[in-house]
């Protein structure tokens, strides 16, 4: 065996030959010379990344949130990233995934709201959370058939034009799909099992209240504190009820934090045994 | 006119021989005699107002809306041929988006009055197009505080304090021009202008009109929105009585 | 051979300040036979006039469907109709993709107003040759618009447009209060019927065979009604009425009756009749 560590996991030169490293070069668009040597590529991995947003209905509204955490890989790069963002009146969008694609959706939406709420606009209310979703999905989907994706999942949360709870879900490959407790990256796996023991079934959100909803999202976001190593304990919550404008409270915290169990953790970064 | 059946008057590519371009004066003409248009900078934002001459009873009450919002912080409105304003609003709003697009930020009035000029000028240049035929009021409120502008076919524009255009502009800026416009808040400019239209327009010789008003103040929180229905009401009523007033001391 | 010397093109001012060529675009309409349109406040209704340019040629089509919530009434070019018709279909599919929403009435209106000024102010192109009256029913209610070549879009409770249109419009206007308290779809129909008759030509009648009627309203999708299912309605309008409304409606022009009226040179035309020269046409000399 080659006891090397920077060999390990690549492909093995016998087999494979050896690794063109001008493959680094591929992106350069423009360039006649390398295009035509290399297919174009765009861009093959998130960057600056922020991690789950969770949601959930409840009877007459819905809740969404997530930590103010950017990291670019493991490193915690900035720790004052708003992820959730208000679009019109009634309607707000969560996302994870790269940071700088976040910020390119947000002037989207941002200039979408002025075209759609302020040209020509005789008093009527235009643009509802469906239609924000539509949008959205129509632009991530457009984006990877050109193969150059949004980096994101994005949780688009508000009210139907007949006054429910909407909440829905699209990603870069413009995947979508509506329920009734949403979360993206790793709460899809830590935190939706917690969520859906409010929600067993889809339209059990009716019977779930306001206070229910928040404190099982800030038990997830405590959670994911605990096991996902790209979050942090500081988060912004947003609630949305019918009838009013969305509630952001920002800088919230995990509380109550309890890390005794830290000292039994073996492996990674701890003492070995 | 001297310029009629000369031929000098055929192009906008063409100077007349003391060098006029009659097909920029004629565009204007197209301006003058439409419905008037107010504009008034206040202290504390703008308020803009449109006269809407009634055609037929047919027409839906309140509906046909002639002032336009370009983004979130500026109005425009128009006199003249109202299809021209359309297409001048449309390029003014694509300038307001694709300055917020490169430097994140709103559009400020002086560089947005530069394009919008700038765009009517290029229609006044070439044999292929015609001038627009209207007179636009811009107002807005920008990290500057509040401004407003005039842009005439030509291309010209310049900054006021208060404006009008249309038919009885000359009429309505005496008025204006009485105003005391350095203390003046954007209330009472809608009781102003209310005031102005309808001392300026004459029932009797153009018919009934409806008063279409917006403003940018503190009540709308930097964002150009229509006057509530109910201050636009109470405001043509006590326009309405000063009138009458007036009349009664005359 | 011209009238004078402003009006050859729409980029042409005169020293008035007046765009001849457009405002002789608004007269093309006036050559199509008539429609007319009127809102409650829950719907709208378009009905109109439909000329065969032979006897044994089919009716010109009068009335086009865009969405579920959109129809549109044509008077003048057809061609030019079936244009802007097409352009309004498509932005009512594109929106519908990109916000899985009807297009607001309002929104498609506008952008057909702003397509058309486009021909008004470049060289080379004409404006179009067609008047248009949208129906539609949205989430901001019921409307009804005239659209107009120059541009220039305006909503009505009530509006008529092609040959001999004044009368409809009168008999609009002195119905007006009626009209927008109307609760059934049916009396906004025979409303609109009877505003259609007082623009007919004096030995033409109102048939199954010449008449279109539209509705389109909440809960209720935009349909066109043509041949046998318009009787029901052509049977309600009053026998009596029709003569009175006719006297004091019609402006006393010189008509000739459709069937032996003189072919329009333009084949395009969607007109069979003389147009009525009187109408509302604008003055043209300085």
């Amino acid at each position: 065996m080659n006891h090397d560590p920077y060999v390990w996991g690549r492909p093995d030169d016998a087999v494979y030959g050896a690794y063109n490293h001008a493959i680094a070069n591929a992106s350069s668009h423009g360039n006649v010379q390398e295009e035509t040597s290399f297919p174009k590529m765009n861009s093959q991995q998130p960057i600056i990344t922020g991690t789950s947003v969770n949601s959930i209905k409840f009877k007459d509204g819905v809740i969404v949130a997530a930590d103010n955490m950017g990291s670019y890989g493991s490193l915690l790069r900035f720790n004052n990233i708003e992820r959730i963002f208000k679009v019109g009146k009634e309607t707000v969008v969560g996302v994870s995934g790269d940071i700088s694609d976040f910020q390119q959706i947000q002037r989207l939406l941002d200039e979408l709201e002025i075209t759609e709420e302020i040209y020509d606009n005789d008093g009527g209310h235009n643009l509802r959370a469906p239609n924000v979703h539509e949008y959205l999905t129509r632009v991530l989907y457009n984006r990877r058939s050109k193969m150059d994706p949004l980096w994101n999942a994005v949780v688009v949360a508000g009210f139907n034009d007949d006054k429910t709870p909407f909440l829905r879900y699209v990603d870069l490959l413009g995947v979508t799909y509506g329920l009734s407790a949403i979360c993206t990256g790793f709460g899809a796996h830590l935190a939706i099992p917690l969520l859906r023991q409010l929600v067993p079934d889809d339209k059990d959100y009716q019977n779930v209240t306001e206070e229910q909803a928040r404190e099982a999202i800030i038990n997830c976001m405590k959670v994911l504190f605990y096991r996902d190593a790209r979050s942090s304990d500081k988060f912004t919550l947003v609630t949305l009820k019918q009838g009013q404008p969305p509630k952001f409270e920002k800088d919230l915290r995990c509380e109550n934090q309890n890390w005794r169990f830290a000292k039994d953790l073996v492996g990674y970064g701890s003492t070995q045994l | 006119m001297s310029s009629i059946g000369t031929g000098y008057d055929l192009s906008v590519s063409t100077y007349s021989p003391d060098g006029r371009l009659f097909q920029v004066e004629y565009a204007a003409k197209a301006a003058e005699n439409a419905g008037l248009a107010i504009g008034l900078k206040c202290a504390d934002g703008i308020v803009l107002a449109v006269e809407k001459i009634v055609q037929s009873k047919l027409l839906v009450k309140g509906a046909n809306r002639r002032i336009m919002s370009l983004d979130n912080h500026v109005g425009m409105v128009s006199s003249g041929l109202l299809a021209d304003g359309r297409h001048l609003a449309k390029r003014a709003r694509e300038e307001a988006q694709s300055y917020r697009d490169q430097y994140g930020a709103p559009m400020t009035m002086k560089a947005l009055i530069e394009r919008v000029a700038m765009y009517e000028h290029a229609y006044t240049c070439y044999g292929s197009v015609r001038p627009f035929g209207i007179s636009t009021i811009l107002a807005g409120v920008d990290k500057t505080g509040p401004s407003l502008y005039v842009v005439e076919p030509s291309g010209s524009y310049y900054g006021y304090r208060a404006s009008a255009v249309g038919k009885g502009k000359q009429l309505a800026k005496t008025e204006l021009e009485k105003l005391d416009l350095s203390s003046i808040t954007v209330k009472q400019g809608v009781m102003e202008v209310a005031r102005i239209a309808h001392l300026v327009h004459d029932d009797n010789k153009d018919g009934n009109f409806e008063l279409e008003m917006t403003w940018i103040g503190p009540e709308t929180k930097g964002f150009h929105e229509h006057v509530p229905s109910q201050l636009l009401q109470e405001a043509e009523e006590a326009a309405k009585r000063a009138l009458e007033e007036a009349m009664e001391e005359d | 051979m011209f009238r004078n010397n402003y009006d050859n093109d729409s980029i042409t001012y005169s020293p008035t300040g007046r765009l001849f060529q457009v405002e002789y675009a608004l007269e093309a309409i006036k050559q199509g036979s008539a429609a007319v349109g009127i809102a409650s406040k829950t719907h709208v209704v378009l009905v109109a006039l439909k000329r065969n340019a032979e006897e044994l040629g089919s009716y010109q089509k009068k009335l086009i469907k865009i969405d579920d919530h959109m129809g549109i009434a044509l008077a003048g070019l057809a061609p030019d109709a079936r244009v802007l018709s097409n352009y309004l279909r498509k932005q009512a599919m594109n929106l519908k993709m990109v916000f899985n929403r009807p297009i607001l009435t309002q929104r498609a209106v506008l952008q057909i107003a702003d397509k058309a000024q486009e021909n008004t102010q470049l060289y080379g192109s004409r404006p179009y040759g067609v008047g248009l009256l949208v129906a539609g029913y949205d989430e901001t209610g019921a409307h009804l618009y005239e659209f107009q070549p120059s541009g220039l879009v305006l909503e009505y409770y009530g509006a008529a447009i092609g040959a001999r249109s004044q009368a409809a419009r009168t008999y609009l206007e002195r119905t007006l209060e009626e009209v927008r308290e109307v609760t059934d779809v049916e009396s906004l129909i025979v409303h609109g019927l009877n505003a259609l008759r007082d623009t007919l030509a004096q030995d033409v009648e109102l048939t199954l065979r010449n008449t279109s009627v539209a509705v389109v309203g909440k809960d209720t999708s935009f349909k066109i009604y043509e041949d046998d299912e318009v009787t029901q309605w052509l049977e309600k309008l009053d026998l009596v009425s029709n003569a009175r409304s006719r006297d004091d409606g019609a402006d006393g022009d010189e008509e000739t009756a459709e069937g032996d009226a003189p072919q329009p040179e333009n084949p395009d035309a969607d007109a069979g009749a003389a147009a009525d020269a009187d109408d509302t046409r604008m003055e043209t000399d300085e």
